[in-house]
């Protein structure tokens, strides 16, 4: 008996249908089976139930035209998504379409599209929206401080930055153990060290320290609160400007293979240019020659070096040995000693 | 004699030289067009009759010179690479071609001033461009000029795989190698001949309680007591390189010394011999290698070192190393410091057809396709215009 009613509504949907597509006579199907469940049900127990005719539908009202048609385009858009909602097709007034067609046919409408619900939506967080929020805020913030207004004025007085994340999610737990990095930013120009403290200080950074910038960043992730990270990445800092200001009795040891870099002066290869030069002993006319050098003997160790090609040899020499090897550098090497040996 | 030899029989080639000039390389026709009463070349363009390298000029870069027969014997008894003498022996003549790393030298080589210490040079590259060869070509320009050659062909043999090690007499901390010392002094003796009777030693040497060499003797007998006398031949190297070095700049001295190395990172690597213990032994501790480091050093006068670098039978460095700095080390680098550094590279355009034709003329590219132009092209990429790659890819045609 229910089940022919419902047959019923079924062919009555279809044909009063205004001229829906079958998307919205099968929506009409699935309304109408609740609805026959429902009246099912109210059909054993209900009140209306003494009465043995046919009992009264609640009257069906035809579906308006959808907002979208009476929505005016200079309309208030944080009125119709004041907060996050998901998608409604009648209150979205854009012609969005989505999900994968069938073969030769198109995605499918927004009307009773499953996707463009499922998915997050930002229509609550329009340009408009956002700077009403920031109106809103702004009653609350404070002033950004009076001389703060390049980026020299921020390195000169607030040096050290320090970069934290913060994670938010929804889920058993809002903890999340990735907040407790934290990131310690400062220029070495901005901290006073001497050409010693430099040096040591740049042999115990290492990788730490980015030699185009001059920053030394230093990471700390090794306890469990950013609170307690920020303070040890401040106890580093504190530590090794300190520990580079010290002299050890040790360091007066150092050779020159544990310096950082190649310096010329002292080298080997100073030397051999020196005694190559020396050999040659031909004084370059208009030279400073000391009253004590003779016609025959070589010219001093300074007036040696202070000649235009030994300067320029010195230049590709380290050049050479701190940046690494290549075509080019050889290059220059090479064109350094045909000049000093006047070739 | 031995060149119309040569030349006879270049003449029998004529033929085919003729019909393949005609059939390819603009560039080098172009080349004839241009200067042909310079180089008149009745047999081919990529030949060229100048066989004294003091007169080859950039015009005759890309070209093929043929080494004399008799030089090659005297010159070279141990210097050429292996796989150029196979050439050699296949093609029945020695043509080296004339590249501008080995012209440059050879130009310093001219304007150098010999009063003043002994300058540097230096070949390096990538593996197989032709360092060696042009090490050979400089050595045969100073050859032919009537220089001593001091040539050692690869520094590396001294210091892998050495069959006999004995201590020292001379200093009990370094070993000998008997039998490379011998074979060198064998191969110093051909090439020098003329200068063996000319110097005189200025010291006096003592091998063992009964054999000594006085002062004021040839030093051909030196050689030729370190050639009979297997035990002291390395302490011999030494002695000839410290007379050489005392007496090459001397104003009165008869002759200009040529030190020729190739290997030369091998000085200042490590070796792979072993002591009875196993431990390895530092080149320091060789003889033969703590003679040639003060070799190199330029604290004489009077002539020129020329060396080239060798990554191929290094021991110890990465295959893709070429540069000085890296192949030499730190300490190399500082101590041949400071030198001129020549970079030899592949063969450019022009050096590549010539190679090609000169494989042609000889009968070398037997397979039909790769006379063709496809093959060609197909040549050129497969060996990046590296030069001994492409003669082991001729090698298969």
């Amino acid at each position: 008996m229910a089940a022919h009613t419902t047959k019923i509504c079924l062919s009555l949907g279809r044909i009063n249908g205004p001229g829906f597509g079958q998307y919205a006579s099968l929506n009409r199907a699935t309304y109408a089976t609740a609805l026959s469940t429902s009246n099912f049900t109210g059909n054993k127990g209900g009140p209306d139930r003494g009465g043995r005719g046919a009992f009264v539908r609640r009257p069906r009202r035809e579906p308006g035209e959808p907002r979208t048609e009476k929505m005016d385009s200079q309309q208030d858009w944080s009125a119709v998504y004041p907060s996050a909602a998901s998608f409604r097709p009648g209150s979205v007034p854009l012609p969005v379409r989505m999900g994968y067609p069938v073969k030769g046919g198109v995605p499918s409408e927004k009307r009773g599209n499953l996707e463009l619900i499922k998915i997050p939506n930002f229509l609550h967080l329009t340009p408009a929206a956002i700077k009403k929020h920031c109106e809103a805020l702004k009653p609350f913030c404070t002033e950004w401080p009076a001389g703060l207004d390049s980026d020299g004025d921020l390195d000169k007085h607030l040096p050290i930055q320090i970069e934290t994340t913060d994670y938010v999610s929804a889920g058993p737990s809002v903890r999340n153990p990735a907040a407790r990095v934290v990131t310690l930013r400062v220029r070495l120009s901005s901290l006073n060290l001497d050409e010693h403290a430099r040096e040591k200080m740049l042999k115990l950074l290492g990788d730490r320290y980015c030699k185009d910038t001059d920053i030394l960043t230093i990471t700390t992730d090794s306890c469990p609160l950013k609170q307690q990270n920020t303070d040890y990445a401040m106890y580093l800092l504190t530590v090794l400007y300190h520990e580079a200001w010290k002299t050890e009795a040790w360091e007066s040891e150092m050779t020159r293979a544990d310096r950082r870099e190649y310096i010329w002066e002292d080298s080997a290869s100073q030397q051999n240019v020196l005694d190559t030069l020396a050999r040659m002993a031909t004084p370059v006319p208009g030279e400073g020659v000391g009253e004590g050098v003779g016609e025959g003997e070589a010219p001093p160790r300074e007036v040696l070096l202070a000649r235009p090609e030994v300067q320029q040899y010195r230049d590709s020499v380290t050049r050479l040995k701190n940046e690494g090897e290549s075509e080019g550098a050889t290059l220059r090497y090479r064109e350094a000693v045909k000049k000093l040996l006047s070739l | 004699m031995a060149l119309q030899r040569v030349s006879f029989r270049l003449r029998q080639t004529v033929a085919c030289a003729r019909s393949i000039h005609t059939s390819g390389c603009r560039h080098l026709q172009e080349a004839l067009a241009v200067e042909p009463e310079r180089n008149p070349e009745p047999f081919s363009i990529f030949r060229t009759q100048e066989s004294d390298p003091a007169c080859q000029l950039e015009n005759h870069v890309g070209q093929y010179y043929t080494l004399p027969p008799a030089h090659i014997q005297t010159v070279f008894p141990h210097g050429l690479p292996a796989r150029f003498q196979l050439q050699m022996k296949t093609f029945n003549e020695g043509c080296v071609m004339v590249r501008p790393p080995a012209l440059e030298v050879i130009s310093y080589l001219k304007r150098a001033d010999y009063s003043k210490p002994a300058l540097r040079f230096l070949f390096y590259g990538v593996k197989g461009s032709g360092k060696t060869m042009s090490l050979c070509h400089t050595v045969h320009y100073c050859s032919t000029q009537g220089w001593l050659v001091v040539h050692i062909p690869d520094a590396h043999l001294w210091v892998k795989n050495c069959k006999e090690l004995l201590p020292s007499s001379y200093n009990g901390s370094r070993f000998d190698q008997p039998l490379q010392a011998t074979n060198w002094l064998r191969n110093f003796r051909v090439t020098n001949e003329q200068f063996l009777s000319k110097i005189q030693t200025r010291h006096r040497y003592v091998w063992t309680k009964r054999e000594f060499t006085e002062e004021g003797r040839p030093l051909g007998e030196l050689v030729d007591q370190g050639i009979t006398r297997v035990k002291s031949s390395s302490d011999v190297v030494g002695a000839v390189i410290k007379e050489l070095r005392l007496q090459s700049g001397q104003p009165g001295g008869c002759f200009r010394m040529a030190v020729a190395v190739d290997g030369l990172n091998a000085l200042w690597g490590r070796s792979t011999i072993k002591k009875e213990d196993k431990s390895p032994v530092s080149i320091e501790e060789l003889t033969l290698m703590h003679n040639l480091r003060k070799l190199v050093k330029n604290d004489w006068c009077g002539g020129a070192i020329i060396t080239a670098l060798s990554q191929t039978g290094s021991l110890y460095t990465p295959k893709t190393a070429y540069l000085p700095h890296v192949l030499l080390g730190e300490e190399g680098f500082d101590r041949m410091d400071p030198f001129v550094p020549v970079t030899v590279s592949n063969y450019s355009e022009k050096e590549f057809e010539s190679c090609y034709l000169y494989y042609q003329d000889r009968q070398w590219l037997q397979h039909p396709q790769s006379r063709t132009e496809e093959g060609k092209k197909e040549l050129v990429f497969m060996s990046n215009r590296n030069p001994s790659a492409l003669e082991r890819l001729c090698a298969f045609l």
